[in-house]
């Protein structure tokens, strides 16, 4: 892939840039070859990704390579684009939004510098993978277990800072980060909340230290580099009772959102959840093709069949219930008193005490099972994830499905969607997956995802999270008060980026020289 | 194979010493290396069960579904689709996993196929 060069600025002065980054992290990490480059693509993007064309990246192992990086990136007005791993897998994965940025990869720095069995914390640098923090609580026999999104190949950090979901007590990822040190764009070092004491002791106790709390304006933003944060995690519980519920009718999202938000309200379910349809195993188990070729939607006879084959629901959700044994055998007499009168039928929950297998328990174990949706259509498989947020109401859940998966027929795309269960909301995850080298699926896929942005805005449903495509879209349906939250991020960005260095363009902030670029 | 059963099978079993026959065999120091080198990256996907070998297996057969089993790669085919990527596997960088640690995956893939060993 041929070089696109930041704007404004010359191949003499990229080529400078990168010799004096070199001079930084050694020229083995400062990656600029062709291939090197295609490395750093989004690949599952819709089409070939190149409208994302990083211009190079660069490797650093410490804080102090990273505040070098910085300095030169100002002096020389190269935009850098800062990745934990680069596995956002469908949201742009390592690619930046604009082409010509420098990805700032930060995958080398993979220390886990402290976890605390006592009082159930971590702190970590951005490159710690959920596998590498797995192994090292497995092999050490930490009791603590982890909070872990569904594919798991990426990022402890980068996950919460984008606001990724687990599925334990602890699943809310961003909100159990706990202080973070930060590298702000004009190279100076901050530590957030009690680390903002020099020597401080509780920099992993309390979120908010003294002052404007400052961690949620690094997360999902471009207002500095996070080169390590305090993860909370679980202690290990006595006991869990875990049940898989499958609901026969799609019409049952109605009764059963509304039955699961009480119980998650009060804590008697603690934890978020996928609240999927059928397609979610379908296309882990099978390919498109063995059930349908012909065009359009797949037809609801033909789901029938996928439901029959696996023996599985129109909708399903698996629930955990974590702690001490009498607590959980409680609260699951309460699961069943509000759900087994609408199923009709008796839960079995599976018991597992501690010293029993893990892989029984409900923690949270790394995988990257999920990531074979993207082969559902065969070719050169991709996704795509559009996620509004909704209260959790059965009616409104009802009526949402009903649009959204219309939206999905009128373009003639496989519905995959899951109202994932916060603790007072819902992330409306729906995935588009197509095959990258199929043109008038991807003209689909976008379509949609527009459709869908617009749809869900003009119902006041704003996305959590998105693809790098998409993110000055999503940010203009935040429109209240004529976008005054983006003319308050933006001049945030301009007080603490004036060169406009970093991650120009993330969730749809732009710096001052590069707002012309806003699609 | 049940849903559920599929995915305890899978899941997590690559860092917890999970050993082939193959293993068993005496390797060479760099296909040694190159044993580690693909525990730490490869193994994600590629291990029994595994997404990428379940990938493999529709598009290629059981018999060429489980990388560590093959006897027909090359080591220009290995570095080719590690660094191009390959259908739904993506591309990967020479931060994640470094040209020698590639080389020695390779060697340790290759190590079957006597063909390809240079």
């Amino acid at each position: 892939m041929h070089l696109i060069l930041p704007p404004n600025v010359s191949a003499r002065t990229f080529d400078r840039a990168l010799e004096r980054f070199a001079g930084v992290v050694g020229q083995q990490w400062v990656l600029s070859s062709d291939e090197d480059r295609e490395t750093y693509l989004d690949a599952y993007a819709i089409g070939d990704g190149r409208d994302h064309a990083p211009a190079a990246a660069v490797a650093p192992q410490s804080v102090e390579e990273i505040q070098a990086l910085l300095r030169i990136a100002n002096e020389h007005r190269i935009p850098l684009w800062p990745v934990s791993r680069g596995k956002n897998l469908g949201y742009g994965a390592a690619a930046p939004v604009m082409s010509g940025t420098v990805v700032l990869d930060l995958g080398r720095m993979k220390r886990i510098l402290e976890v605390n069995e006592k009082f159930g914390y971590c702190v970590i640098e951005p490159g710690v993978g959920f596998f590498d923090l797995y192994s090292h609580l497995r092999e050490h026999k930490i009791p603590l277990w982890m909070s872990v999104p569904g594919n798991a190949w990426g990022s402890v950090l980068g996950n919460a800072l984008e606001r990724g979901i687990g599925y334990t007590p602890y699943g809310d990822n961003s909100s159990k980060l706990c202080g973070m040190e930060v590298v702000l764009p004009s190279g100076e070092l901050v530590r957030t909340g009690m680390g903002a004491m020099a020597g401080a002791k509780g920099w992993q106790h309390y979120q908010y230290g003294f002052g404007p709390a400052w961690d949620q304006l690094f997360v999902q933003s471009n207002f500095g580099v996070v080169t390590k944060a305090g993860v909370w995690l679980m202690p290990e519980p006595e006991a869990t009772l875990r049940v898989r519920v499958q609901l026969p009718k799609a019409e049952d999202i109605g009764w059963a959102i509304d039955e699961l938000a009480r119980l998650r309200l009060r804590n008697v379910i603690e934890h978020p959840f996928v609240f999927g349809n059928y397609l979610h195993d379908a296309s882990v188990f099978s390919q498109r093709e063995e059930w349908y070729r012909g065009p359009g939607s797949i037809p609801d006879e033909i789901s029938e069949k996928i439901m029959a084959r696996y023996g599985i629901g129109w909708w399903s959700f698996g629930l955990t219930l974590s702690g001490y044994p009498d607590a959980i055998r409680a609260h699951a007499q309460v699961v069943r008193t509000a759900l087994e009168p609408h199923l009709g039928h008796e839960l079995k929950f599976e018991s597992w005490q501690r010293g029993e297998p893990i892989e029984k328990s409900g923690a949270g174990i790394p995988s990257v099972l999920p990531l074979q949706i993207v082969n559902w259509r065969g070719g050169r498989g991709g996704h795509i994830g559009f996620s509004p947020v909704m209260p959790p109401d059965g009616q409104l859940a009802l009526e949402r499905f009903r649009r959204v998966k219309a939206l999905y027929e009128q373009h003639g795309l496989d519905y995959y969607t899951s109202f994932t269960m916060g603790h007072r909301h819902i992330n409306n995850v729906n995935l588009i997956i197509y095959d990258r080298d199929d043109k008038a699926m991807t003209d689909s896929a976008r379509a949609l995802f527009n459709a869908l942005i617009a749809d869900a805005a003009s119902q006041g449903h704003g996305e959590y999270r998105t693809h790098i495509s998409f993110m000055d879209t999503v940010a203009q349906t935040f429109d209240f008060n004529q976008h005054a939250l983006l003319r308050l991020n933006e001049t945030v960005k301009d007080a603490l980026d004036p060169n406009g260095i970093l991650a120009p363009g993330k969730s749809g902030i732009w710096p001052r020289a590069l707002r012309n670029k806003r699609a | 194979m049940k849903l559920a059963d599929a995915i305890v099978a899978c899941i997590w079993i690559a860092a917890a010493g999970f050993a082939l026959a193959a293993e068993a065999q005496a390797l060479s120091a760099r296909q040694e290396e190159g044993l580690q080198a693909y525990r730490a990256h490869c193994r994600y996907c590629h291990l029994e069960h595994g997404t990428g070998t379940m990938m493999l297996e529709r598009r290629l057969g059981k018999e060429n579904a489980l990388l560590e089993q093959r006897t027909n790669l090359e080591t220009g085919y290995v570095r080719a689709v590690v660094r191009g990527g390959l259908k739904s596997m993506p591309a990967l960088t020479r931060v994640e996993v470094t040209d020698a640690e590639l080389d020695a995956i390779a060697a340790y893939l290759t190590r079957t196929n006597p063909q390809a060993q240079r």
